[in-house]
């Protein structure tokens, strides 16, 4: 996007943005007037069904470029995105059989399958009759607006050529309006994109409820294993344990009477196999949820987590901010999982660890002065974790050039107390 | 020993005071919360308490609130910490006042009888008994690098020291002559630029204080 500041640039530029607005709206209200116009032609009420029809299809064919072509000029000139959200074509695959499976249909070939496909897909998409919407709303809008300066400079034209002195002076009436107009006339075209090309609320629903179902299944596929992990860390740990404890008691039991000394070597090794099953349940609580979350919430426990850290980690915290437990445990558990990558990958001398609560919600930033060049690959840990995070509306931002700093700021929606 | 126990899980609550009984000492009240605890620190004054951290109504740091606002309100009042889990977080913040008194133990120190009662002893004479756990954890802390100074030999004595065992302690756990200890304690306090205390409780705690800066 070039700066303009002079007036006359400004206005140069406007004239150029309102043609290029114009000659985009134009194709619909074009086919619409060939259409009207062949059927006047033809005299006959009947003969006007084949020429409407034809328009219509022209309409619906002609949408989607043209919204295209809009969304991609209003991001060029304002820098306004506006999202498309168009459904994305399930996958075409080959059958064992030899037909290609496009969802919904079998076919003889791939390119079958795929036009098949193409063809459901419009007109099932509610984001093409969005685009049809906007095709008809558009040139009535925006292009009638934009309208005013290349129309008021072809009056000025054939007003100025006229010999009577009221035309010449409507003439350089028009090219006034034109040229006063030109800075302005294509700005209405950002105002109408916004409000009638993007993606409506039901469109923007029916995307939320296939984001909840995808990270519905990825939570409830972590939880399991995470249940399985816990499982056999106490069968092969505790559990084991316990029974050679038993077993221990059983035998100095039997053996108090027949050699006491032997009977005192057991219990002294029961009493360490209990402090080892201790320690090792201690280990295990501490992974599924770390004791000083439980008793002091987040912020202490990231201070003790920081304590035990081998690397210098500066905690800063605003207040002992309380969110809802499953929250304070993804976050803390982010936390934890970004200081040990600095330790890991990045070879990091320190860290700092900011928690606090903006207003809308959870922020928590992870900076270390390690190699940088963090990258949030799928199946990752970085991935995994935006995962998790996810569930709760969360984010996770890295911005880790190589060479470092890495910073990396999580933020979860929600209420503090 | 006149004792308050607080420990809200029945089980362990018998056990110790009747561990407690069993080495003649007298338990003077139980508590099973956190309000109930610090109720009983007032009213009992005991010679020493031993409070579990996590406790009813909240199930969270009930014990060791309750703990640290007895100690506010009666400084150096004696208190042994007991919990699942040491942290150093903590551990910061019962020594933080410096008054001694202090006690910090894995549950789990109960299983060593005679240890156990000779570092409730301890706490009750106005010493302090950390368990080795948070030792190590703040001897690996920050400082790693300046405790590299220090010979093996140094490094276990310091730590005893730092649990709060006295040269006496120190030379039994060792196996070694407590003129030995005393060789090493003065070689250690000066590579760690300490000034060296008579007093054994303010050594601890410059012991301490030295590792909690790290």
């Amino acid at each position: 996007m070039t700066i303009a500041t002079s007036w006359p640039a400004r206005a140069a530029r406007g004239f150029w943005r309102a043609c290029v607005v114009l000659a985009v709206s134009a194709p619909v209200p074009v086919v619409w007037g060939a259409a009207v116009a062949l059927a006047v032609w033809w005299g006959s009420p009947w003969a006007a069904i084949a020429p409407v029809v034809l328009a219509c299809l022209g309409t619906v064919a002609l949408s989607r470029p043209v919204s295209e072509v809009f969304r991609a000029l209003v991001a060029r000139w304002t820098g306004t995105v506006v999202a498309p959200g168009y459904r994305e074509p399930a996958p075409v695959t080959r059958m064992s059989t030899g037909y290609w499976w496009n969802g919904t249909k079998y076919a003889r070939t791939e390119k079958e399958a795929r036009e098949d496909q193409e063809l459901r897909l419009r007109f099932t998409d509610p984001a093409t009759w969005r685009d049809v919407r906007f095709t008809v709303i558009a040139p009535l809008t925006a292009g009638l607006v934009a309208a005013v300066v290349p129309g008021g400079v072809v009056a000025a034209v054939l007003g100025l050529l006229q010999p009577s002195a009221a035309a010449r002076s409507a003439g350089a009436l028009a090219l006034l309006v034109a040229v006063a107009a030109a800075p302005h006339a294509w700005r209405p075209v950002e105002a109408v994109t916004v409000r009638f090309l993007r993606p409506t609320r039901s469109m923007e629903l029916s995307d939320r409820v296939a984001e909840l179902t995808a990270q519905r299944a990825d939570t409830t596929v972590a939880q399991a294993a995470e249940i399985r992990r816990i499982e056999r860390d106490l069968h092969d740990g505790a559990q084991a344990r316990l029974v050679a404890l038993g077993m221990s008691l059983a035998t100095a039991e039997k053996l108090l009477e027949t050699d006491p000394e032997q009977a005192r070597t057991l219990l002294r090794q029961a009493r360490a196999g209990a402090a080892g099953s201790l320690s090792e349940l201690r280990e295990l609580v501490r992974g599924i949820s770390p004791p000083v979350l439980t008793e002091r919430g987040l912020v202490d426990a990231v201070r003790a987590f920081a304590l035990d850290s081998p690397l210098p980690v500066t905690v800063e915290a605003a207040g002992p901010l309380r969110v809802d437990p499953p929250i304070e445990s993804a976050v803390y558990f982010g936390i934890t999982e970004l200081v040990t990558n600095a330790v890991k990958h990045a070879r990091a001398a320190a860290a700092r660890v900011r928690v606090a609560h903006d207003g809308t919600g959870l922020v928590a930033e992870v900076e270390d002065d390690g190699d940088g060049g963090a990258l949030v690959r799928a199946g990752g840990g970085l991935a995994g974790l935006r995962d998790r995070l996810a569930v709760f509306d969360g984010t996770l931002e890295i911005d880790s050039p190589t060479g470092g700093p890495t910073r990396a700021r999580m933020m979860v929606p929600c209420e503090s107390w | 020993m006149r004792i308050v126990v607080a420990e809200d899980l029945y089980l362990l609550r018998d056990g110790l005071v009747r561990l407690l009984g069993a080495y003649g000492h007298e338990v003077v009240a139980t508590a099973t919360t956190g309000p109930e605890t610090l109720d009983a620190l007032r009213r009992y004054e005991p010679e020493v308490a031993v409070i579990d951290v996590r406790m009813p109504p909240t199930q969270t740091d009930e014990g060791l609130r309750a703990a640290l606002a007895a100690r506010r309100e009666v400084p150096g009042l004696p208190v042994l910490v007991l919990s699942q889990h040491v942290e150093q977080l903590y551990a910061r913040e019962l020594l933080a006042d410096g008054a001694g008194g202090v006690g910090y133990l894995l549950k789990e120190s109960v299983f060593e009888g005679d240890q156990f009662v000779e570092a409730l002893e301890r706490v009750a004479g106005g010493g302090t008994a950390m368990d080795p756990a948070v030792i190590a954890k703040l001897l690996s802390g920050g400082g790693a690098d300046r405790m590299a100074r220090l010979t093996e030999r140094e490094r276990s004595v310091l730590a005893l020291m730092a649990e709060g065992l006295s040269n006496q302690a120190i030379a039994r756990r060792l196996y070694l002559s407590e003129s030995a200890i005393s060789k090493y304690t003065t070689s250690l306090f000066g590579k760690l630029d300490l000034a060296d205390d008579e007093n054994g409780n303010r050594r601890v705690l410059a012991v301490l204080a030295y590792l909690n800066r790290l």
